[in-house]
């Protein structure tokens, strides 16, 4: 029995649902939202010369940093910030600057916390469990077929969506980004790897790439982060045998792991947690971790480790379960 | 020659936590049959047909079809098996040829070559290409059917086949079902609820209560086994007639069935004897049949009266 007759059955009944067009539909609403209202607030607050503008910047954070009003990650955020512009300012590049391309890397950052994941979500939920809720797992799984390829042919499946909506929030968010603030770009010289090490700014990692390079990196590493949530929420599908179920679970996952390091930024152990470390490309570009001491390898073990083992558990349940429903 | 055996259920045995919900249950399914599998809902036909096609696991007993053990052959054994469990579950988003298709993918190559002409068997030509979700019962009933048919199986398991669909529709499928084991003779499993199916559609019948079987055979055996004891006199007054025969019957009983019939259960030896006593009590007898005896009511007997 070939496996690629049941990847194709499975795509296919993922792309023919409702969920993907609405997916779809999420990407193009949501970043034509964020160009209209960028374009918007620039409108409103003509710049000035960039120059002056990173200046007063810099200044106005510094101020804050020396109030000591601000919380412990607030300040660590606010001195990174400091770093970055003022590295900037000393090569004499706009900190700020904005093209489509640029937006489109942005997008990468911006969309792998929440965004993708929910839609990683959206799909893996209901994978396994609208099978049992339509009930046609009972003619799924009285196939020739053993449930082992059953069950990894909607694996494959899954990841195929997941990789084709991330590349078309890039592709989205370019044509957005690029009808507003121009299609070219792509090669211009990109500062990143800032990193702050204890209380100072680490410029030894910093680097210049060309952005299509850095997109193309941060875009996988947000991909991966999709993925590992798709391969969790798959779990729940499997063993929750409820869409709703399964898709509550998981944004409750998400939410926490937004709201966790805000309200808990000392609790050393939630850098075990997948959702914590979500945020991959933005590691990339050098923003300070959720939790200190976080590394980009550190989160890449950890996320594949969650993902891994969700995969082992999921197969163990719907190899093992009567299906009785 | 003997017929080959298509399926063949050992000892069936499952349990939910403490409660057995079929218990021993065996069978054989030879080529060509068709074979009924009676019970009252709950009776735990559900949970040996999903044993049967591998959706659960029995703790005691097995399943070989064609020759494959289900549990260490999944794939083999199930290449010969096409099946119905529960209602016909397609995907309502596909259209009828998707979801066709969308088996076919699973079965070896050549499946979906049968398509067209499966689709001509069952009458669904016409709307192959709309969305399952825009189908009645019936039709969705019969691309199941088809569905259960492209892999070109030797054995056919249909879990309540006649479920919601109208007179028309049961007698379609029951001729179909006819059809397939008389001429292309596929051993056909059809779990049911309505006595009066098995009876018209099906060879053999087992009868499962319980979670055990409590008779298994022909259906004109089982027929016949009880309709030759079971006596209709014809006499009046009834209920002095029932009150005579009540010595003479088995049971101890007679039962007044109409305004001239009473039955009794009298064995063959008796039936001068009981005849003379109506005489001389002053009954008319105006004649003495053999009652015909359903399904229903050895149904009703083997499970102790309970209704189905």
């Amino acid at each position: 029995m070939k496996f690629v007759p049941l990847v194709e059955n499975e795509t296919l009944k993922l792309l023919k649902r409702r969920r993907f067009r609405v997916a779809l539909l999420i990407l193009i609403a949501l970043n034509g939202l964020i160009v209209f209202a960028q374009t918007q607030s620039r409108e409103r607050r003509p710049r000035r010369d960039w120059r002056v503008e990173s200046q007063e910047r810099v200044a106005r954070m510094q101020n804050w940093e020396r109030s000591g009003r601000l919380p412990q990650t607030q300040l660590r955020w606010v001195r990174f910030e400091i770093a970055r512009v003022q590295y900037h300012l000393d090569r004499n590049m706009d900190p700020e600057a904005i093209s489509g391309p640029i937006f489109a890397r942005a997008f990468a950052n911006a969309s792998s916390y929440l965004l993708l994941p929910l839609l990683a979500i959206l799909f893996a939920a209901d994978i396994v469990s609208s099978e049992f809720a339509q009930g046609t797992i009972k003619l799924l799984l009285t196939r020739p077929v053993g449930r082992a390829r059953v069950l990894s042919s909607k694996f494959a499946a899954l990841a195929l969506a997941i990789t084709l909506t991330v590349l078309l929030g890039g592709i989205v968010a370019y044509l957005f980004g690029g009808l507003a603030f121009g299609y070219r770009g792509w090669g211009a010289p990109i500062l990143t790897g800032f990193r702050l090490s204890g209380e100072t700014f680490d410029a030894a990692a910093v680097r210049a790439l060309p952005l299509w390079q850095d997109a193309f990196l941060a875009f996988g590493l947000a991909w991966f982060a999709a993925l590992t949530v798709g391969a969790i929420a798959f779990l729940t599908s499997v063993v929750l045998r409820s869409t709703a179920a399964a898709m509550g679970t998981m944004l409750a996952a998400l939410i926490a792991g937004t709201i966790l390091p805000r309200v808990a930024p000392t609790w050393e152990a939630q850098r075990y947690l997948f959702v914590t470390n979500l945020p991959l490309p933005d590691y990339y570009s050098g923003s300070p971790p959720p939790i200190t001491g976080m590394t980009l390898p550190f989160s890449v073990v950890v996320l594949t480790v969650w993902a891994l083992a969700a995969a082992a558990v999921a197969y163990a349940v719907f190899l093992r379960r009567d299906v009785l429903a | 020659m003997t017929p080959t055996v298509v399926l063949s259920a050992e000892g069936l045995t499952k349990r939910f936590g403490k409660r057995e919900v079929v218990s021993d249950v065996s069978f054989e399914l030879t080529a060509g049959e068709v074979f009924g599998f009676l019970g009252p809902n709950g009776a735990g036909k559900t949970t040996t047909i999903r044993m049967l096609v591998g959706l659960a696991r029995p703790d005691r007993g097995r399943v070989r079809i064609a020759g494959f053990d289900l549990q260490h052959d999944f794939a083999k054994a199930m290449s010969h098996v096409g099946c119905i469990v529960e209602s016909t579950d397609l995907y309502p988003y596909l259209t009828g040829r998707e979801n066709l298709l969308h088996f076919a993918r699973m079965l070896e190559n050549g499946a979906e070559s049968r398509i067209p002409e499966l689709a001509r068997l069952v009458f669904l030509e016409g709307r192959l290409e709309d969305r399952v979700a825009t189908y009645s019962l019936g039709m969705r009933q019969r691309l199941g059917l088809a569905q259960a048919l492209l892999g070109e199986p030797d054995l056919l398991i249909l879990d309540e086949p006649a479920n919601g669909l109208d007179p028309a529709g049961i007698r379609e499928i029951r001729q179909l079902i006819r059809h397939l084991a008389s001429d292309r003779g596929l051993a056909v499993f059809v779990s049911s609820h309505l006595l009066s199916e098995v009876e018209q559609m099906c060879d053999r019948v087992a009868i499962i209560h319980r979670g055990r079987t409590l008779a298994l055979g022909p259906v004109r055996e089982l027929l016949e086994r009880r309709g030759a004891e079971r006596l209709l006199f014809r006499a009046r007054p009834a209920e002095r007639a029932a009150e005579v025969l009540m010595p003479f019957g088995r049971d101890g009983a007679a039962r007044v069935e109409g305004e001239e019939s009473v039955s009794s259960d009298v064995v063959r030896e008796r039936v001068p004897e009981a005849l003379a006593a109506l005489a001389a009590a002053g009954v008319l007898v105006f004649g003495v049949e053999r009652q015909a005896s359903t399904l229903e009511e050895i149904f009703l007997e083997v499970t102790g009266g309970e209704t189905v």
